[in-house]
């Protein structure tokens, strides 16, 4: 699509396919600028939920509890799928989440040994303002 | 667009956006629900599970269906303007895609990419100067249609004609080609690689090889996994994809020097130019997305920052993508006839099969990143 013409009025709004790149980018910047402002100023909690289907096997960090970026959240257990000689194996691996920024963990919505689905709530975070949870 | 001033720009492009948006909505929020929840011959989601149909391919068959049925064949007036932001919705996507790379995963699977893509953008290319000769077709013809086959389809073929003094005829006849074919490979691969059980991996590389034009890479990737996150089919073709449409300014470049050694009487254009001229720039945007994404300005990964992030971008491809069916005319389909659609037809099938006999062959199930 890259490189898609020079247009008399055909196939986009602007003079050129270079003038639609940049407004592309422009575009992109615009968006990516009110995810990140939205994210780090303006929502107040996130909720952290289960990153795929898995066990909840423990919550590292109590309610009211303070959590440093990089620090571990929860650990769940997820099957992992391999591709191992044109066959896939399954195993079962623990991992541990480590919190995306730093705050205050309001509540703790699943409890260890807790089966989730993708998505499913684990725990409600105050994350500091100006980073992004 | 005549001249009416921005604001009277902007009022005309509102109709026909407003209605691409609100098909994805209306796509998004009612029809893809019901098709999850739907139970047909006994089967909870047979409809998704089957035909592996996701909002992503009902939006190019409703925009599909718009233009040729509803519309009657051609984009009516009101929402001319709208449609007309498709590639800058595409683009835009493309751009934000540069997010689910960091430059240490860029880097890994470049020295693959690049080697493979280079070997079948040029093999085509004179696949399609050799089989064009044969068949008796203009020197200007095979230029275009090797461009078209070569690299990505709409954009190469238009960014060589003026180079090879191409007619618009012969533009027509190469896209017309090469859309169709990849209309139809892009309905067929979700289903062979299903059927063959590739990885995310393989089918991303399959396709971002294999398939002729960006925007059909995206939306077949995204019918195999609709999934947007790193690992998928989605992610791979696009990295693949882009290797490629770097590769256009010295695709032009080769053809022009090939044509011209014949047509010694006419003028050149040096590298330089093709790339001042012709080079997609919005590839850098994609790039500055990767490195954004690689020092973490975006959030960390698996954060709701980048979730959100990837939601915002699935409704940029999807609005782009109904307007991508919206330009999909049935009669341009049928107009490509005679040798460039056997030249442009030989050379897809090949270059899709090919690769998929190569990555079948030597491309492991797991990725490299």
């Amino acid at each position: 699509m890259a490189g898609e013409v020079k247009k008399s009025g055909k196939m986009t709004v602007f003079r050129t396919d270079r003038h639609e790149d940049m407004a592309a980018m422009v575009l992109v910047g615009c968006l990516v600028a009110i995810v990140l402002c939205y994210m780090a100023f303006i929502v107040p909690t996130v909720t952290v939920g289960a990153p795929s289907d898995g066990k909840l096997v423990s919550v590292a960090v109590p309610e009211s509890g303070m959590v440093k970026k990089g620090e571990p959240l929860y650990a769940f257990e997820v099957k992992e799928k391999k591709w191992t000689q044109g066959k896939v194996e399954e195993k079962l691996v623990t991992r541990d989440v480590k919190s995306a920024a730093s705050g205050k963990v309001l509540k703790v919505v699943a409890k260890p040994g807790d089966e989730l689905k993708k998505g499913n709530p684990i725990v409600v975070l105050e994350h500091e303002k100006g980073t992004l949870p | 667009m005549e001249d009416k001033g921005i604001f009277g720009k902007i009022a005309a492009i509102l109709p026909g956006l407003a209605f691409m948006v609100g098909t994805l909505w209306v796509l998004r929020t009612y029809v893809e629900p019901w098709m999850a929840s739907a139970v047909l011959f006994g089967q909870k989601g047979w409809l998704i599970k089957v035909t592996h149909l996701n909002y992503i391919l009902l939006a190019i068959i409703v925009g599909m269906l718009y233009r040729n049925v509803l519309f009657g064949g051609k984009i009516p007036a009101w929402a001319e303007e709208g449609f007309r932001t498709t590639r800058l919705f595409i683009k835009a996507g493309v751009i934000m895609l540069g997010s689910l790379y960091t430059i240490q995963s860029l880097a890994k699977v470049g020295g693959v990419a690049i080697l493979l893509i280079m070997t079948f953008v040029f093999g085509t290319i004179f696949f399609v100067m050799f089989f064009g000769r044969l068949m008796g077709m203009e020197r200007s013809m095979i230029g275009v249609m090797g461009a078209a086959c070569g690299v990505c389809g709409v954009s190469a073929a238009i960014a060589t004609s003026p180079a090879v003094k191409a007619k618009p005829s012969d533009v027509a006849l190469a896209i017309a080609t090469i859309l169709g074919f990849g209309i139809m490979t892009m309905f067929i691969s979700p289903f062979i690689g299903k059927a063959l059980q590739m990885s995310d991996y393989q089918f991303g590389a399959w396709v971002g090889t294999g398939i002729l034009n960006s925007g059909q890479v995206l939306a077949t990737c995204l019918a195999f996994n609709p999934t947007i996150a790193p690992g998928t089919a989605v992610a791979y073709g696009e990295i693949w994809n882009v290797v490629r449409v770097i590769s256009i300014p010295f695709v032009v470049f080769f053809i022009t020097m090939w044509y011209w050694r014949a047509e010694a009487e006419a003028e050149h254009m040096s590298l330089g130019r093709i790339l001042k001229e012709k080079f997609p720039v919005f590839v850098i945007g994609f790039f500055g997305m990767t490195f954004l994404s690689s020092v973490g300005a975006l959030g960390a990964e698996g954060s709701n920052t980048l979730h959100l992030m990837r939601d915002v971008m699935s409704w940029i491809f999807g609005i782009g993508l109904v307007g991508q069916g919206a330009y999909i005319d049935i009669r341009e389909i049928k107009t490509a006839g005679g040798k460039p659609l056997k030249v442009g037809l030989a050379a897809g099938c090949l270059k899709y099969a090919v690769a998929l006999l190569i990555v079948m062959l030597f491309v492991s199930k797991e990725s490299s990143f």
